[in-house]
């Protein structure tokens, strides 16, 4: 039999003003199964609490109705010194009367009888409460990071500091990312390879980090604490192990003129190659696509010079599969392709660029060697046009958001431009200049004021070619909408920042969701920017949205920290209120029928099939069953199942109907 | 020997199907559900134009399903029903032949899966047009009328259940009906509590309805039941610009969602 | 008629609702006491036989309110709510059941003023509307058949 204690809190006077707190403990007193209520004057206290503490083990109460303040403010005080009198601390309920009762209404009867009517609900609710033990799931302490940009690299090596194993996982064939394309970063025009190739390296010398290249990740199963990851080692026609990164092979591959990707287009790279000198891991790749071996059956010149004999030409792909405690989403952005704007003349003139390819241009390590170049002619362009917002900020044509970094990278473009041909013009159409962050303002203003960048207020409607030079036409808003017509040698477009390509095939492969732009999504805007919605998995750098470097970095760390908090313990304890598919024994096993119109519903894909089979195998049946590691308890689930074999901890069907009954009953 | 009666007995020749489900003459000129096992039987079927009973239901039926390899001689709404089955994972489409039949009566020969729906997306796939202006006439009534009307057709209800046993997509082994922790409807006949059986199971049959009308054709008190899902599937439509029943990997109405529903009361 | 009460139970969400109740309480925003509130998870708990119930056992009002959509704690259980509510609220038209008696709306965290709004607004309109007479009676005619047939 059910023994009830209700304990009623005057909140010094927050409640006893309003509510007649004697009249509600002696009108709960009554109640059936109510063994003892009392009031006092601040609950919360430490002598209130005592209070409750000692009634339990007098009264040998079963479930405990505090009636104070709201449960969101203290629920977790009361459950806890429950627990502490030796009652599980889920058989504890609060009726809240002082938020949703006495201060909202006046001091009346009503009121009173409404306090009543409120303890009286989760008396009511307090006898079909469960004692609940919490969650426990073991952790695996090893880290799986997506994507070697400097996202990845910061998360990984934070982790890695902290003591914990981590593995890499980057689809090209080396780390670096994005960055390591740039030439300088704003605002302190520090070298891009400078700060990154020391970070890169050290993440291939760290004792805790392992890191796979040109791999991906193929599959994702389990929950937090408990991932198993397939990765693809995408072969690489070469043993590692064997190969020294002489180079030797790259030199004397007869297949050099090959588009180099990582000089965006501008430059050519041979079949077997590495992305760019500094790459880590510093040995080449064989790109089966363009081999002549694996076009034409000969050649073979690579294994022939190779001092090592590290070429594997029959070497298969590997898939290996890996079990990881928490992962870190960074696979970055890509940019939105310039020749979605035909106007703009990208691809039928060769003068009209892209922001990454102008990086590549001014980058020391580029196909000019740093200098700005046109690439038609290799002439220094005299006049220099930027167009910001090339995509961005455009929802009827591009994309509606507006790609943040494009302000700040062309303000350096143009920067860079002047730094390095001074008697050139600079000039950059611009929407509005956003220029927020520490020295973004001061950078920008820099960039007018001292390099003498004229910037124009106004969108560009077309650029064309008229004797060797591109007209770019467009408008002044600032001078009244004033045509503005200025005859340029080179052409560059701050493109916008798009999801990467692949994005959305690797969200559905690890159950994560992502929003319409394919950028992968936070479990809460606010206060959770770093959690998916799947627990145990975070998001770090531009693969959640368009982000400069010091934003990727800060959010490497936070996504780093929440993976050191998860294995900072062995075991994961969860709060119980999760939902269940009943269970029974032969022939039902549940009254659950298998339609698994519930997994779509569920955000956390925590819906899993269950078999159960005769002794040779034989399926008998199939039923839902829910993995209580990835549960959130929303109870989506349970509302919808139309043969209520779900139910909810915490709210459950016998809860809540018992809730509404008592509502509505005065006995 | 009728068209469908020679492919059942080819179906069951070949030992393609175990038992082939279709209809047969009974007593006073009734037709009735037939199950056929053997080639030998297979002229018993007929198929004409009083053979309207949703044979789909026994799909799912273990004294059924125990023969093996079942084929189903189906009408557009039988085949709704299946993709619909097909889709909650109740039915595999390798476990059943149809034997669709075209609007001419002529037998359709549905290859797999694929082809029938190409069939029923040619479809009309609008409820009756007889329902249709039942619909309209109740909605045209005020909410007064209306609730007065089904107060009266509803307190009319035995709770015999024969609605749901005639459901095709009324296949829990547990009804909601038969939970009693808590007790969610009331087991004895009254007003009140049949019609929240009523609106429980509309509510359950939401988007999921192929309007075949079989629970209304079932009711031994003659209570239009079917109008309750046939509202909601025209609803469906109207909300969500889908029907019932049209593939066998559609996701459910109401296991899913778009952000930009539209609604006009939810403040 | 004038001294009617009427009796409202609100379904609402842990996550905004609630959370706006509790601000509209810390605001010392006064409302109508007639409204009582059950604690749900999400909105997408909130199982539609609880509306029936809640008018069978001598509910004259109802509201259900939520996180607004894209703000739901879960992600997408007010989506799901939002489309159960619909399909529930054309058959409650059909069936000629009084849908103004059910207020739905989202309420955030940050909403507490608009909290003690909805529920004024909702008793004023259920008070309008009086007692609902015409499902009691349905409720009431079996009870005293039973009472009769014993």
């Amino acid at each position: 039999m059910a023994r009830i204690g209700v304990f009623i809190c005057h909140c010094g006077e927050n409640i006893s003003a309003t509510v007649d707190c004697t009249k509600v403990c002696e009108t709960t007193a009554k109640l059936k199964h109510v063994a003892y209520a009392t009031e006092y004057k601040y609950m919360c206290s430490d002598p209130g609490q005592s209070l409750i503490k000692e009634a339990i083990k007098k009264y040998n109460l079963t479930g405990v109705v505090v009636s104070a303040c709201s449960p969101r403010m203290h629920e977790p005080t009361f459950r806890k010194a429950c627990a502490e009198a030796g009652l599980n601390p889920f058989l504890c309920e609060m009726a809240n009367l002082r938020e949703h009762c006495s201060w909202v209404h006046e001091k009346s009867e009503s009121t009173t009888q409404k306090a009543i009517d409120i303890v009286r609900i989760l008396v009511e609710k307090v006898k079909h409460n469960a004692a609940l033990q919490p969650i426990r799931v073991p952790v695996t302490k090893t880290a799986l990071v997506i994507g070697g940009g400097i996202a990845g690299i910061q998360a990984a090596l934070d982790i890695a500091n902290c003591g914990h194993k981590v593995i890499m996982v980057e689809r090209s064939p080396s780390i670096g990312g994005h960055m390591s394309q740039l030439s300088e970063t704003f605002p302190t025009l520090d070298c891009s390879q400078c700060i990154l190739t020391p970070r890169m390296v050290e993440v291939l010398q760290h004792p805790n980090i392992t890191l796979y290249s040109y791999a991906e990740v193929e599959g994702l199963d389990g929950f937090i604490g408990n991932f198993v990851v397939k990765i693809r080692k995408k072969a690489k026609s070469l043993d590692e192990k064997v190969c020294t990164g002489c180079g030797l092979c790259i030199t004397k591959c007869p297949v050099k003129k090959i588009p180099n990707e990582f000089e965006q287009g501008m430059g050519f790279r041979h079949a077997i190659y590495v992305p760019f000198p500094q790459a880590v891991p510093n040995k080449p790749v064989i790109d089966r696509e363009h081999c002549t071996y694996y076009i034409k059956g000969k050649c073979k010149v690579c294994e022939i010079v190779c001092p090592t004999k590290a070429i594997r030409f029959d070497q298969p792909d590997e898939v290996i599969e890996a079990k990881v405690g928490a992962i870190v989403v960074a696979t970055g952005f890509d940019i939105k392709h310039a020749d979605f704007f035909p106007e703009y003349g990208y691809g039928k003139y060769k003068d009209v660029i892209d922001g990454l390819q102008f990086e590549r241009l001014a980058s020391a390590s580029g196909p000019t060697s740093g200098e700005i170049l046109r690439p038609s002619d290799g002439q220094k362009p005299k006049n220099i046009v930027f167009i910001a917002c090339a995509g961005s900020r455009d929802p009827a044509k591009g994309i509606a958001y507006c790609s943040k970094i494009c302000c700040m990278y062309t303000a350096k473009h143009a920067m860079l431009y002047k730094h390095k041909v001074h008697e050139g013009n600079a000039y950059v159409f611009y929407m509005d200049i956003r220029s927020a962050g520490k020295n973004y303002e001061e950078f920008v203003h820099r960039a007018i004021e001292e390099d003498h960048v004229n910037y124009i207020r106004g969108r560009v409607s077309t650029v064309y070619e008229r004797d060797g030079k591109l007209i770019v036409k467009g408008v002044d808003t600032l001078l009244g909408a004033q045509p503005v017509e200025i005859v340029a040698d080179m052409v560059v477009l701050a493109t916008a920042g798009i999801a990467n390509n692949g994005a959305e095939q690797l969200a559905q492969r690890l159950h994560i969701s992502y929003d319409s732009h394919k950028f992968f999504a936070e479990a809460h805007p606010k206060l959770k920017p770093v959690e998916t919605n799947t627990a145990g998995i975070f998001l770090a750098g531009a693969c959640q949205n368009p982000k400069d470097i010091p934003d990727s970095v800060s959010q490497a760390s936070g996504a780093a920290v929440k993976v050191a908090v998860l294995f900072s313990q062995n075991e994961l304890t969860r709060e119980p209120l999760v939902a269940v598919v009943n269970r029974m024994g032969p022939p039902m096993y549940s009254t659950c029928v298998g339609c698994f119109m519930c997994q779509p519903v569920c955000p956390y894909q925590a819906i899993e099939r269950e078999e159960y089979k005769t002794r040779d195998g034989k399926v008998i049946k199939t039923v839902a069953k829910i993995n209580e590691g990835l549960c959130q308890g929303c109870g989506t689930c349970v509302a919808l199942c139309r043969s209520k074999s779900i139910d909810l901890y915490g709210y459950t069907n016998e809860q809540v109907y018992t809730e509404v009954v008592a509502l509505l009953n005065d006995y | 020997m009728s068209n469908v009666a020679t492919k059942a007995k080819e179906l069951l020749e070949s030992k393609a199907v175990q038992v082939v489900i279709g209809y047969e003459n009974g007593t006073n000129g009734v037709v009735r559900p037939a199950f056929i096992t053997t080639p030998a039987k297979a002229a018993q079927l007929i198929y004409d134009e009083r053979c309207v009973q949703n044979l789909a239901v026994y799909l799912t039926k273990h004294e059924v399903k125990h023969f093996g390899k079942m084929g189903i001689v189906a009408t557009l709404p039988v085949m709704r029903s299946i993709m619909m089955l097909i889709s909650e994972q109740q039915v595999f489409p390798d476990n059943i032949v149809v034997l669709g039949i075209a609007d001419d009566g002529n037998i359709l020969d549905f290859a797999d899966m694929k082809i029938m729906q190409a069939h029923i997306g040619k479809s009309n796939l609008e409820n009756p047009s007889k329902d249709q202006e039942k619909l309209a006439e109740l909605n045209k009534m005020s909410l007064e009328e209306r609730f007065k009307f089904w107060e009266q057709e509803l307190s009319k209800c035995i709770k015999c259940y024969a609605c749901r046993q005639s459901c095709p997509m009324c296949y829990c082994t547990r009804c909601f009906t038969e939970c009693n922790q808590p007790q969610w409807l009331p087991v004895q006949s009254n007003t009140h509590g049949n019609m929240e059986w009523h609106i429980l199971r509309a509510m359950h049959l939401a988007g999921r309805c192929i309007s075949c009308g079989e629970c209304g054709r079932a009711c031994p008190v003659n209570i239009p039941c079917h109008l309750l899902t046939m509202q909601l599937a025209d609803q469906t439509f109207n909300y969500f610009n889908v029907h019932a029943g049209i593939s066998e990997d559609m996701k459910s109405v109401m296991s899913t969602f778009e952000p930009n529903d539209k609604e006009s009361f939810i403040i | 008629m004038s001294d009617f009460e009427p009796k409202v139970v609100a379904f609402v969400c842990n996550w905004c609702t609630y959370a706006g109740a509790d601000l509209t309480g810390t605001s010392r925003i006064k409302y109508a006491s007639n409204v009582k509130i059950i604690r749900f998870p999400c909105t997408g708990r909130i199982d539609f036989m609880l509306l029936l119930k809640s008018f069978a056992n001598g509910a004259d009002g109802i509201i259900i309110s939520g996180c607004h959509p894209n703000d739901c704690h879960y992600t997408s259980g007010n989506f799901h709510a939002k489309r159960r509510w619909i399909m529930f609220k054309e058959l409650m038209d059909f069936m000629g059941i009084d849908m103004k008696r059910i207020t739905f709306s989202w309420v955030s965290a940050a909403e507490g003023a608009r909290w003690a709004e909805v529920v004024n607004t909702t008793v004023a309109r259920v008070r309008e509307l009086g007692p609902y007479v015409s499902y009691k009676q349905m409720v009431n005619t079996h009870i005293e058949e039973e009472v009769t047939n014993e």
